[in-house]
């Protein structure tokens, strides 16, 4: 029984671990110790738990693998954090994790669903499609089934909001890894005078060097020198615990921490990512003690941990010798060195001249004692067969796998860069790079020290003269071709349970009944089979899925291909893909004058409005119905800033309007309006507003509120064809605007103006300039609302002069503000439609009723092409006015509740509201030309599928003549 | 003339301000709190005077007014009165009186639109944005390497910060870094509420016109 803190290793030289600090933490219900610089998984180990985690289909039992986040066997989860991977979290003090994907009260060691690994023969590959596919009848219990057994860690709704903020940075160079070749990398980019920025994902620099020791301190060494190097240098910055989660064009990388996404715009990307040391496939493959050499390496040398007592080293390159140096170098006994290939290696280290090495071997299977790894049996290998007929028991309690690593090219695909299969050394290696990316190190196909460094410092060098900082030669020297990775550590066996993918618990022979299946390609594999689909993203497993399939096939690895290599590098933080979350939005100049009035907001577009204005405990419907009722007898007064308000100047403005809209304007009067509808080249409405004209050279016109900026691009787009001698002007934001209706408007206005309001000086759709309240306004005479009214425009700086000068002065009239609700049933009483609530992205002018603001006899205007088709072709429906009847009570229809006739759709609501004013329910909608007549009766099927009458009427419902707003 | 509101006035308000009617417009010359911090200050500056003429005809038109326009795009210059002129683009200026608007005033009025003069209302809001974390706040809001522009080049970047587009100018105060800053009066408060939130973070805040653009207020207070 191996009691706390016994497997930690007396001080090692670097070590990453501040024992004068120590932190007391919570794992599964348990208490333990570890220290500052601890992560959770290496506190565990130091404190003998080897069972961190049980796997995702199987529950089988899990340990540390890489210790390096290319794997998530240690999967766990605390009160505020999902799925934290344990093998790279820092230790906090009071932590309290668990595992997860474990049922019971078990936990870990007694996971409740651990019996799934005896039912493993009876779950092939495709599962979950085989499930869904057949019988059918099952398929919603299969669903229940899965989604109670599946899925990693649960999700939490009761957390505080962590903002995440986002940031930019710039750089020359970015260096991705700070391991030996990206360290040289970035000091040679320095020196030349580029200013640099290594970014790695551990949270110290060195990579490699300093953990992958070989069994002495010469690398540690190494890498102090490097480290000094780099720090005089003040155009060079480290970045720890950061990783490039993405390649975009132009060098744009995401870079993720703790704390945020940063995103870094480089003129240059150095790739020294590096490699992920891979498994072999042998039977229990996976049991807790059986690790990669560098997770063994890690544990030594950064947290002091001893990651066995006695270990069996399986390698097929001089890593492994050196991870087995570094092992007896602190105490740990190595039973035998297993090594795959047949001759074996050449200059073993000293330390180990006593150690038995095994050529031409395999590890048939590991062997259990309870949770944990036991012992291995061992039998000669040759070409991807092991010899079954003779094998040799050894025990321990950790074997180390070295036999090779795969490129941790993510970002080079990313970045459209062509790879291709380096026999020489068995991996994947950049061809032809693309413009101003480098690559280094591991990743670029050379894995001894001496070559990383000048790899790197070659890369450094190449970046600063892409970029013209340097004029130096280009470094020459001949690189090696060192291979570590043997080209099929597979081992198949009789009884599986030789692992591929650890994420998803995948057997070799899952790959093999696949292929059968037909799903042969790799692509199809990948989906087929899950491989790579895991939260680790393959790092640990599509390379060997790859070699496996080109067995299979019988091909070069070349042929087989990758499977695609998309962002993100790592899983990121929903939170930090937010970031801060910026939504722009807009206030009118009024919006704190209707805040402190009450007012209940709503969202138009990117605008804040007021929907109403709440009243005491008046219920919003009450409140909408009040305001317009004030409009309806006395005076009301709404804040229509939101409105796009365009300046047209130019001696061709005329000609210009003439061409955007679809009505004529050249023959506007000065001092007049027009209404004006916009449409685009497929003839479908997508503005319309109100056009007015100041002077013969001067336009002033307004635009829908959420229409304002594609309307003014359109425009500016429109005349870098057209080159007319005009100047457009967006004041949207500039120009403030409220509308004062009522029948008592013109005595409120006439409190603040000298301008004659009478109706012969200022007639209806009429359009002044005259100061209000002292500050210089734009009014025009508008009926919108159908009643007397004035748009009232002002610098937006001095609108609020003139909104509080108007309420002063309609108070004596009980003058009621009011909102967007108000203004929508006001409107609707006089049928004017709302561009995008009343029409769709197909409604033409034709079939929403309003040919009247055609000019079809016009030169030109945009859209009059499509519409001259349009108009030839019967309508499939047209634009429509109902009502309901007086006596209706019921739950009236809502917009886009459906016109039903004869079982057939044959309609729908755009617009409906009940009118005090008119008794009854008035409404707008498309229905089919054959019950378009007045009076017809139809049928709209409301909430519930209640079949409700209406009849067409024709719109205006309210003041059909218009007499009120021309008072 | 009636009175000018500053989109910014009801968010400063709460903060204490020594408030001054500056160019008629009420503006906090300086606040009651954060005083005495230096990371990121922010102030309202919306109370200058300013307008704009486009067109082809625009720069021979400010050249018969006798103000000379900055000879390249994006770019801006400073008058001897203090007017700053700004050349958004080829025919397209931006203007803004300091404490003395006599020349704004005076542009205005004879202002009048013709075939290439096209006249610019503008009602932005103006912010002066400073302190010593200024670049952390720049960097957390906007993805211009506002460090790859030399100071002396009088760069007007106009770009997109926080979601808003914005018109940025950097005019150094005793060497400290000091950035001008425009965007429409509609999208001000959002503007200033998330700048002032980041600001926070950085052990910043809001100050008055005086600490940081007292220049704009020697006359005109």
């Amino acid at each position: 029984m191996v009691s706390l803190m016994t497997s930690r290793l007396p001080p090692v030289l670097g070590e990453w671990i501040d024992r004068t600090q120590p932190r007391a933490f919570c794992f599964e219900g348990k208490h333990y110790s570890g220290y500052e610089g601890d992560v959770i998984s290496s506190a565990l180990w130091a404190a003998g738990e080897h069972v961190l985690g049980r796997s995702f289909k199987y529950h089988r039992p899990r340990g540390i693998l890489s210790l390096a986040n290319h794997d998530v066997n240690t999967l766990m989860e605390d009160r505020f954090h999902v799925n934290l991977r344990a093998d790279v979290t820092a230790l906090r003090e009071g932590m309290e994790v668990t595992a997860v994907n474990t049922y019971g009260s078990g936990g870990v060691q007694g996971d409740r669903a651990r019996f799934v690994d005896k039912l493993s023969g009876l779950l092939p590959v495709g599962f979950y499609y085989k499930a869904f596919h057949r019988p059918r009848r099952f398929a919603q219990q299969w669903e229940q089934f899965f989604r109670y057994m599946t899925g990693l860690g649960r999700p939490k709704f009761d957390l505080p909001r962590i903002i995440t903020g986002k940031r930019y940075d710039f750089v020359d160079v970015v260096v991705i890894g700070a391991g030996p070749s990206g360290l040289a990398a970035g000091i040679e980019a320095a020196s030349c005078g580029a200013s640099v920025i290594i970014v790695d994902e551990n949270t110290r620099a060195g990579g490699s060097l300093g953990y992958a020791r070989g069994g002495s301190d010469a690398s540690y060494d190494r890498l102090q020198q490097l480290l000094a190097q780099a720090a005089h240098l003040p155009n060079l910055q480290i970045r720890g615990g950061t990783f490039a989660a993405g390649w975009y064009t132009d060098h744009w990388i995401a870079l993720v921490d703790d704390q945020r996404m940063t995103k870094l715009r480089a003129r240059a990307t150095i790739v020294a990512s590096g490699a992920f040391e891979q498994p072999a496939v042998f039977r229990n493959n996976d049991l807790p003690g059986v690790m990669f050499a560098s997770a063994a390496q890690r544990l030594i040398y950064r947290y002091s941990v001893k990651p066995m007592t006695q270990a069996v080293v399986l390698t097929a390159n001089r890593e492994g010798y050196d991870a087995a140096a570094d092992l007896h170098r602190h105490g740990i006994g190595v039973s035998v060195i297993v090594d795959l290939r047949d001759q074996g290696e050449n200059a073993i280290p000293e330390s180990l001249r006593d150690v038995r090495v095994l050529k031409g071997s395999c590890v048939l299977e590991a062997t259990a004692r309870g949770n944990h790894l036991g012992g291995v049996r061992v039998a000669a290998f040759a070409n991807g067969a092991p010899n079954f007929d003779h094998s040799e028991s050894f025990a321990c309690d950790g074997l180390l796998v070295s036999c090779g690593a795969a490129p941790a090219a993510n970002l080079l695909y990313q970045a459209g860069c062509k790879m291709r299969y380096a026999c020489e050394v068995e991996q994947f290696i950049p061809d032809v790079l693309t413009p101003g990316l480098f690559a280094a190190g591991r990743v670029n196909g050379r894995h001894d020290l001496e070559d990383r460094l000048l790899d790197g410092k070659r890369a450094g060098r190449e970046a600063a003269r892409y970029l013209g900082l340097s004029q130096a030669e280009p470094l020459s020297g001949t690189l090696s071709w060192r291979n570590p990775t043997h080209p099929y550590p597979v081992v198949p066996h009789p009884s599986g349970k030789n692992f591929v993918d650890f994420d998803e618990d995948l057997q070799l022979k899952d790959f093999h009944n696949a292929a059968k299946e037909g799903f042969d390609n790799i692509e199809l594999l990948k989906r087929y089979s899950t491989v790579g689909m895991g939260p680790s993203q393959g790092k640990h497993s599509n390379m060997n899925a790859v070699r496996i399939l080109a067995r299979i096939r019988n091909e070069p690895i070349d042929q087989v291909g990758t499977t695609t290599a998309r962002p993100m590098y790592h899983p990121v933080p929903l939170s930090h893909l937010a970031g801060r979350g910026f939504h722009p939005m807009r206030q009118t100049p009024l919006h704190t004058r209707h805040q402190r009035a009450a007012a209940v907001w709503m969202q138009a577009g990117n605008w804040w409005r007021p929907e109403y204005y709440a009243v005491g405990r008046k219920s919003k419907l009450e409140c909408v119905r009040a305001e317009a009722h004030a409009v309806r007898t006395s005076v009301g007064l709404i804040d229509v800033g939101t409105l796009g308000k365009m300046d047209l100047y130019g001696p061709d403005a005329g000609e210009f309007l003439e061409r955007v809209y679809t009505g004529r304007f050249a023959n506007l009067k000065i001092g007049m309006t027009r209404y004006c509808a916009m449409i685009d080249e497929s003839g479908v409405i997508i503005d319309d507003g109100v056009v007015g004209r100041l002077g013969e050279q001067h336009f002033y016109f307004t635009t829908t509120t959420t229409g304002s900026a594609n309307v003014y691009r359109e425009l500016v787009r429109w005349n870098v064809q057209w080159g007319l001698d005009i100047g457009i002007v967006n004041v949207t934001g500039a120009m403030g605007a409220v509308n004062l209706a009522g029948p008592k408007s013109r005595e409120v206005l006439a409190q603040l103006t000298q301008l004659d309001l009478s109706a012969q000086a200022f007639p209806y759709l009429g359009l002044r300039q005259a100061n209000v309240e002292g500050v210089p306004c734009r009014l025009i005479r508008v009926g919108f609302v159908g009643e007397l009214g004035y748009e009232i425009h002002a610098p937006a700086e001095q609108i609020g002069v003139v909104w509080d000068a108007l309420m002063r002065a309609g108070a004596a009239h009980g003058i009621q503000s009011f909102g967007v609700e108000a203004q929508r049933l006001l409107r609707l009483e006089k049928g004017h439609v709302i561009i995008g609530q009343d029409t769709d992205g197909l409604t033409t002018p034709i079939e929403a009723g309003m040919g009247w603001a055609v000019k079809m006899d016009k030169n030109f205007f945009v859209g009059q092409r499509s519409l001259r088709i349009v108009e030839k072709r019967a309508s499939k429906q047209v634009a429509m006015g109902f009502t309901l009847p007086k006596t209706f009570s019921g739950e009236a229809p809502k917009e886009c509740h459906l016109v039903i006739h004869a079982g057939n759709i044959a309609g729908r609501v755009t617009s409906i509201a009940y009118s005090e004013a008119l008794g009854q329910h008035v409404g707008l909608g498309f229905i089919v030309p054959d019950l378009a007549a007045e009076g017809t009766a139809f049928q709209i099927r409301g909430e519930g599928g209640v079949m409700i009458d209406a009849q067409i009427a024709k719109p205006p419902f309210y003041d059909p003549a218009g007499d009120r707003q021309k008072l | 003339m009636a009175q000018r509101l500053s989109p910014l006035q009801e968010l400063v308000a709460p903060l204490n301000p020594v408030q001054h009617t500056v160019h008629g417009m009420q503006v906090a010359t300086a606040l009651g709190q954060n005083a005495h911090t230096h990371t990121v200050l922010l102030a309202d500056a919306s109370c200058l005077p300013r307008m704009g003429v486009k067109g082809a005809k625009a720069e021979a038109w400010l050249a018969g007014q006798g103000v000379s326009a900055p000879p390249a795009v994006n770019s801006w210059l400073r008058t001897p009165d203090g007017t700053l002129v700004a050349r958004l683009a080829r025919s397209e200026f931006f203007i803004e009186a300091l404490a003395d608007a006599g020349t704004v005033a005076r542009l205005r009025s004879q202002l009048q639109p013709a075939s290439g003069v096209t006249p610019v209302l503008r009602q932005d809001a103006a912010l002066v944005l400073s302190g010593t974390r200024v670049h952390e706040l720049l960097t957390q809001t906007c993805n211009i390497n506002f460090s790859a522009y030399a100071i002396d080049a009088h760069t007007v970047v106009m770009t997109s910060m926080v979601g808003v587009t914005v018109l940025v100018v950097w005019e150094p105060i005793n060497g400290a870094p000091r950035y001008r800053l425009w965007c429409d009066h509609t999208f001000a408060p959002y503007l200033w509420e998330t700048l002032m939130e980041i600001a926070r973070e950085l052990g910043g805040g809001a100050t008055g016109l005086q600490q940081l653009l007292s220049e704009a207020l020697d006359q005109g207070k």
